[in-house]
């Protein structure tokens, strides 16, 4: 008995380390390996009536995917996620640069304090959004009453309201990397260029700016690549007339029960999100 | 520095937009009027009606219960696979299996979410409540392994449980009496994040879950199909407080890294 623990915990065998990494492994092969292998399966099948998959192979899901009907999701999926990574990353920059080089003591709580809606429900968030933007709305009624607008606009359900909702609920995945990168600047570096004459703006530019390009492109990843997957902010803010790719992928599970085409679409989906990886992997390591 | 001062007022700014949403939802939830957004006086009854509503009630059941199952399974993995991928010998492939353990937390929520749904119908699974904690530990797996693993990286380079076997203890010994009581704090505090990310889990469940399984966010999103209430506000800034308390309780088990090495 106490050998066979000695040899499980000392773990100078490959074996041993199989043994406790074997209920991890359960649960990743099982839940996550074979869910996403069965799903690239299956979007090679064919979507019988009544949602019965017939398994003749094809890349018919694959041309349904780029036809005139989906293509525009696909672009306004790109379009979107675009958007709100340049936002993302033009509105974070300064707060990222004031977390980094300004805000002294007060720079743990803001961190903190960036991460609080974050953790908080994006549901819950997305829905007081609804509040603030709806026809009888906070913003409507504010505007209304200081004569602004004569009669409400609906801010809902609209480009305006998705974008909104995306870069609120993203900009901390950008300002985290930005200040990571930033906080490693070496002040003595930036003191240099003061030195050899460079004005603030030029230190700025040719000295703080390239040395915080990792965080910039590590802000781009991970804003862009989860916003290529966002479900939740169309569901809420947006409505189906601007689906995106994860309202569309739902939409063939759960109403048109067309499963064989909703895993192309994940298929499509993942392939973007492996690719992007790829290339961020390849930048970092040149 | 003026200028500091223009850029304080900018992130204050920026930090208002994030709040604003939470703030209003907090404001509003006392508000005793049915049409939310003008003022007509405080009132309590939108948290007393909370309570009155025998659905909601078990919706918070069956989400305690699943946060509690699904923070149980990924600690319990999660402290096995830290451990061997910390103290033991590396094997081939660590790496790569190092990469696979964090994919859950890469992959799109929807991916993960149909990707669940076709294998358990397809594999012939119910989908009832066991399905769903066991999609959720997958979920709540990376932030388990992130927590106690950092803390097994630290107790290494102290030593301990290597003082502890040169003075006669045995592998297990060491293992109960210093690596289990000090990696602790780190185990509760993942499990506490888990916690935290399996109660407002919307999407996973929105997928994996079958007809008879109604958690707290579902409840939440169900309700909101119908519009805006005051009773959504209540449920919403409860469900708030839940996860600042939990957030705040997993900051106090968080172990800082220069703390672990001095004890």
């Amino acid at each position: 008995m106490n050998k066979a623990l000695s040899w499980l915990l000392g773990g100078r065998k490959p074996a041993a380390s199989h043994l406790l990494l074997a209920p991890a492994t359960l649960w990743l092969v099982f839940l996550l390996v074979i869910p996403a292998a069965g799903l690239v399966l299956l979007s090679f099948a064919k979507n019988g009536p009544y949602g019965l998959i017939l398994w003749e192979f094809g890349f018919q899901n694959y041309r349904r995917a780029f036809d005139h009907k989906y293509l525009p999701v696909l672009l306004r999926t790109l379009g979107f996620a675009g958007a709100t990574t340049a936002l993302c990353l033009i509105l974070g920059y300064p707060m990222a640069y004031y977390l980094a080089f300004r805000a002294g003591r007060w720079r743990n709580a803001l961190l903190v304090g960036l991460m609080v809606p974050f953790w908080s429900s994006c549901l819950v968030a997305y829905y007081s959004w609804m509040i603030v933007l709806g026809k009888e709305g906070l913003l409507n009624t504010a505007m209304i009453s200081i004569g602004f607008l004569s009669r409400p606009i609906g801010f809902l359900y609209s480009p305006f309201s998705i974008l909104l909702g995306l870069v609120y609920f993203y900009l901390p995945f950008a300002v985290l990397p930005l200040y990571a990168s930033l906080d490693k600047v070496p002040r003595a570096v930036i003191e240099a260029a003061y030195d050899l004459g460079a004005g603030r703006w030029t230190a700025f530019f040719k000295v703080t700016l390239p040395l915080s390009l990792p965080g910039v492109v590590a802000g781009c990843v991970l804003t862009f690549i989860p916003c290529l997957g966002d479900f939740l902010t169309v569901e809420i803010l947006g409505g189906p007339r601007y689906y995106l790719l994860g309202n569309l992928i739902s939409n063939q599970f759960m109403m048109a029960q067309d499963w064989p085409f909703g895993s192309a679409l994940t298929t499509i989906l993942l392939a973007g999100l492996v690719g992007g990886l790829w290339l961020y992997q390849r930048w970092e390591s040149a | 520095m003026k200028r500091g001062k223009g850029m304080g007022a900018y992130c204050a700014a920026l930090f208002a937009f994030l709040y604003l949403p939470l703030g209003v939802m907090f404001v509003f939830s006392f508000n005793d009027a049915r049409r939310n957004v003008v003022w007509k006086g405080f009132t309590l009854k939108w948290y007393t009606a909370l309570f009155h509503d025998a659905e909601l009630m078990s919706a918070m059941l069956t989400s305690l219960e699943l946060a509690a199952a699904a923070a149980a399974i990924a600690a319990v993995i999660g402290m096995l696979a830290s451990y061997a991928m910390v103290k033991h010998k590396p094997f081939r492939g660590r790496s790569a299996y190092d990469a696979l353990l964090n994919v859950p937390l890469m992959m799109p929520e929807v991916a993960l979410g149909v990707g669940l749904l076709t294998f358990l119908v397809r594999a012939g699974f119910e989908l009832d409540f066991t399905a769903l904690a066991c999609s959720h530990a997958l979920i709540c797996l990376p932030y388990t392994i992130a927590a106690v693993r950092a803390r097994l990286i630290s107790l290494q380079e102290s030593s301990l449980e290597d003082a502890a076997m040169d003075l006669g203890a045995t592998e297990w010994q060491a293992f109960v009496k210093v690596t289990m009581p000090l990696a602790m704090p780190a185990i509760i505090s993942g499990a506490l994040l888990s916690f935290t990310v399996s109660f407002q889990d919307f999407v996973t469940t929105f997928f994996v879950a079958g007809i008879g399984i109604v958690t707290m966010p579902i409840k939440i999103y169900s309700m909101m199909k119908f519009g805006v209430t005051p009773e959504i506000n209540a449920l919403s800034v409860c469900l708030l407080l839940a996860t600042f308390t939990l957030i705040g309780l997993n900051t106090a088990f968080a172990v800082r890294p220069d703390e672990a090495s001095h004890r």
